[in-house]
């Protein structure tokens, strides 16, 4: 069972947490959408640590607009970019215009 | 944080090859034994490399950033000291004439 489903708006947690994280810095703050679930994974950010990583975490394929990333983003304003993020660093997107 | 470049300037790419050295073959070679034989995951060996202060990071190649986060994970894990290390490395640079 996982938080979300493909489709929901999200958005990534702002968070500065130290140590390893996969989450990208240029991603914090934005908000996609869930392409798709890819599974569980026990969680790289214990695993980095040596601790065995489990409960395993959902990892979600996210999709952002280009044009949401970067100021003055000059290509197509459909061009999309697809990461994969851990669920601990997603929340529903509140709404707002995206 | 000097390791999570995306979408930072970065100036041109070098794109230039080069050879792969025999001491880079090693690196590698050592690093992934070290996970076949459960000893460290790769999740570690990266949070060793971004644990490296900021200009050490940007100064090393990216073999050197392995061979420093595999010493630093051999060590926090107690198979190694720094000491045994270090007399190593210099036996191997005596032997090598300093070269």
């Amino acid at each position: 069972m996982t938080a979300f489903e493909p489709g929901d708006r999200v958005r990534v947690r702002p968070a500065n947490k130290p140590g390893h994280v996969r989450t990208p810095g240029y991603l914090k703050g934005k908000t996609g959408w869930v392409e798709s679930v890819l599974g569980e994974f026990r969680n790289p950010e214990d695993l980095a640590y040596g601790l065995s990583g489990v409960p395993e975490r959902p990892l979600y394929k996210v999709a952002f607009r280009q044009a949401d990333l970067w100021d003055g983003y000059e290509g197509p304003a459909d061009d999309l970019l697809y990461a994969d993020v851990y669920e601990q660093w997603l929340e529903q997107d509140q709404g707002g215009v995206a | 944080m000097v390791h999570d470049l995306g979408g930072a300037p970065g100036g041109p790419v070098d794109k230039s090859q080069h050879e792969v050295e025999d001491w880079e073959r090693l690196a590698d070679a050592i690093t992934i034994v070290l996970d076949i034989k459960g000893i460290k995951t790769t999740d570690e060996h990266r949070r060793a490399q971004e644990s490296l202060p900021p200009e050490e990071y940007k100064r090393l190649s990216y073999y050197e950033r392995w061979v420093a986060a595999t010493e630093t994970l051999l060590v926090e894990k107690g198979i190694l000291t720094r000491e045994e290390v270090d007399e190593r490395s210099a036996e191997i640079e005596h032997r090598w004439g300093g070269a």
